[in-house]
């Protein structure tokens, strides 16, 4: 169908007016690019929407598949650690404390004579739940109350400006320290909910400043000019342009939440033995750093890749969803 | 009449007190006429469309009196959610610079799409097949493979193109260009121009040209008015205008236009600066700048005098602006 690459000709002759006297410069410069492939091959499929497009980026990047690898093992391990550990976390045999590595057991035992394989694998679990629930949390919540804020302005903001600067002004360590240390449950969820409860404020800040920027763009005004409603300008115009920043500083947060859930069971008001976390057994090893190495180093390794591999995620989203970048 | 724009007035709260945008502006404009609104910076021109079309950011601004009525509704008095239904369908609006309208994370065609499933409940297959024709119909070449790119992937003119092919989608009765060639190549201007002014012919459209520049006025406007510190000072057809300014400041405005026959001389500049809103001197807004200002201009502001049936000037000596 080679004759499709002549219709903008057409159209012009089509429209009655003197084809090559209407061509100005940028006319003539398009005319004489070469057409796309002939048979819809290359770019010619149906990439649609914004999200399809960051898709078809994201498929091509070494990042976004060696981070995203990464984290499929992970949520993989987490829902099913039977699979590549045939062990329990929990049996123990203290005649073989800090031992090495030796057949079965490639990690080697930590001071309780746990297997520290099993312990890892089986610590990725909270990890991994921990940071992609609380996440998830701290996005929505985030998000929506300062897209309402910045997009509706007025006592809305304000009042959720003065809410956030109070969070903000909340140390997280310390409010672990005090809030997490009346709770006896010893499940992921009051962790989870205390991060979303002090990791809210700064996505919603970011999100506000966000569609408040985005706001003030003519396209907002053009759509609103052409009969697009509030929600439509809320979701469609605005959200789309305002949200790479919040994906890009989740994602990010993500890493810093499955830090901070390790740090809170170091510190002891996160979760306690007899749960398995990568923050406990960091905290149980530490002190015998010099005699089995072992036992720190692999929970460790294991939470900064797991750190490192969201980081890189979110770096890689944040390229495939600025269509300028392409 | 399509529109009627009477007494129009619209404020803004600043910290340096209020400004008055808008003082009093009165037009009307046909269905098929081309009315070009002419005026510096900050003579009200935008802020009066913005006002008509009901996008005016509301606080800070705020319309003080007048009416807008638009095919024999006063779009004033309606609900919101009525007025986004005369938007995009009864009038469309084009704006300045057409990188900065168009949404930069949809393709082109699902935005002009989008004028289909909003207004008239179109489904996205039928919808984007509009799309194309719509380029088509504004003249952009391979349209059909085009309308899957981003508004950043074409040039200057084929995203005015673009503008104006989503001000016409639904053929509204009205259409508010605001300096709709200004960010473009001269060359690109006058084929934008063109084509606006075919569409407007064909679809018989009512058409609101907000400019500052003189040449495109004299191709396609019908009637021109001009403003100054938001009010209209002279408003009359084309052709008269340009043969006999009846108000100073169009005079001015005229006189400041290069021109070849004058190569190596001084290009005349209207002396002084325009008048800060929040301090709209006395009298007329225009005598501190004027050659003709007499004690009269000082203290009485000038009302609209009817020169003839189709022509107004806000000027108390406009006899003597008329005959040079």
């Amino acid at each position: 169908m080679p004759d499709q690459h002549y219709e903008p000709e057409r159209a012009l002759a089509g429209a009655g007016l003197g084809g090559t006297t209407e061509l100005g410069v940028d006319e003539a410069e398009v005319l004489q690019r070469p057409p796309a492939g002939p048979d819809g091959t290359g770019e010619q499929g149906p990439p649609r929407s914004l999200w399809s497009d960051a898709w078809r980026d994201l498929r091509r990047n070494p990042v976004f598949i060696v981070s995203a690898l990464i984290i499929c093992f992970l949520i993989v391990i987490s829902l099913w650690p039977s699979l590549i550990a045939s062990g329990s976390p929990l049996k123990c045999d203290l005649s073989k404390a800090q031992e090495g590595s030796q057949p079965g057991h490639p990690f080697g035992f930590n001071g309780q004579g746990c297997d520290v394989y099993t312990r890892t694998v089986y610590g990725a679990r909270t990890s991994v739940a921990v940071g992609v629930l609380a996440t998830l949390g701290v996005a929505v919540l985030g998000s929506v109350l300062g897209a309402l804020a910045g997009f509706f302005g007025g006592v809305w903001d304000s009042v959720l400006s003065r809410v956030t600067d109070v969070f903000f002004a909340i140390p997280v360590v310390l409010g672990g320290l005090v809030l997490l240390s009346v709770i006896t449950s010893n499940t992921v969820w009051p962790v989870i909910g205390f991060i979303v409860l002090l990791g809210w404020p700064p996505i919603s800040r970011i999100a506000r400043g966000a569609v408040i920027t985005v706001k003030q763009n003519d396209y907002v005004q053009a759509a609103r000019a052409l009969g697009a409603s509030n929600t439509r300008l809320l979701l469609r115009h605005i959200a789309p342009n305002a949200i790479a920043p919040v994906i890009v500083v989740a994602t990010i947060a993500l890493g810093t939440y499955i830090a901070l859930e390790a740090t809170l069971s170091y510190l002891g008001v996160g979760l306690k033995p007899p749960s398995v976390s990568w923050g406990i057994d960091i905290s149980a090893a530490s002190p015998y750093v010099r005699n089995a190495p072992h036992a720190l180093l692999w929970p460790s390794g294991a939470l900064a890749v797991t750190v490192l591999a969201f980081i890189m995620l979110g770096d890689a989203v944040r390229d495939a969803l600025d269509p300028k970048l392409r | 009449m399509l529109l009627e724009v009477r007494d129009l007035h619209v404020e803004f709260r600043t910290r340096d007190g209020v400004a008055r945008a808008v003082n009093g502006v009165s037009y009307q404009v046909d269905a098929g006429e081309t009315l070009a609104i002419l005026g510096e910076s900050g003579s009200g021109k935008s802020v009066t469309a913005q006002a008509v079309m009901g996008i005016l950011d509301m606080p800070p601004g705020r319309i003080t009196g007048g009416e807008v009525i638009f095919q024999g509704r006063d779009l004033l008095k309606l609900k919101e959610a009525e007025r986004r239904k005369v938007r995009g369908a009864g009038m469309a609006m084009i704006f300045q610079d057409a990188l900065s309208s168009l949404n930069p994370v949809i393709p082109v065609g699902d935005q002009l799409g989008e004028m289909f499933v909003v207004h008239r409940g179109m489904s996205w297959r039928d919808a984007r097949a509009r799309a194309v024709e719509l380029m088509d119909r504004v003249r952009i070449p391979a349209a059909r493979e085009r309308v899957r790119q981003y508004p950043h992937q074409f040039s200057g003119g084929m995203r005015q193109r673009i503008m104006i092919a989503m001000a016409i989608a639904l053929e509204p009765a009205l259409i508010i260009a605001d300096e709709p060639t200004t960010a473009l190549d001269v060359t690109v201007q006058a084929q934008v121009m063109d084509l606006l002014a075919e569409l407007q012919r064909e679809y018989r459209m009512g058409l609101v040209l907000i400019t500052h520049d003189l040449g495109v006025v004299a191709d396609v406007a019908d009637r021109i008015a001009v403003m100054y510190a938001g009010r209209i000072v002279e408003s009359a057809p084309v052709y008269d205008i340009y043969k006999a300014p009846a108000h100073p400041y169009t005079r001015g405005l005229l006189d400041s236009v290069p021109r070849l026959d004058q190569k190596g001389q001084e290009l005349y500049a209207i002396k002084g600066l325009p008048p800060n809103l929040t301090r709209i001197p006395p009298g007329c807004a225009f005598h501190p700048r004027c050659p003709l200002a007499r004690g009269l201009c000082r203290v009485d502001e000038p009302s609209l005098f009817e020169v003839s049936a189709t022509r107004g000037s806000a000027c108390h000596f406009w006899r003597e602006c008329l005959d040079g």
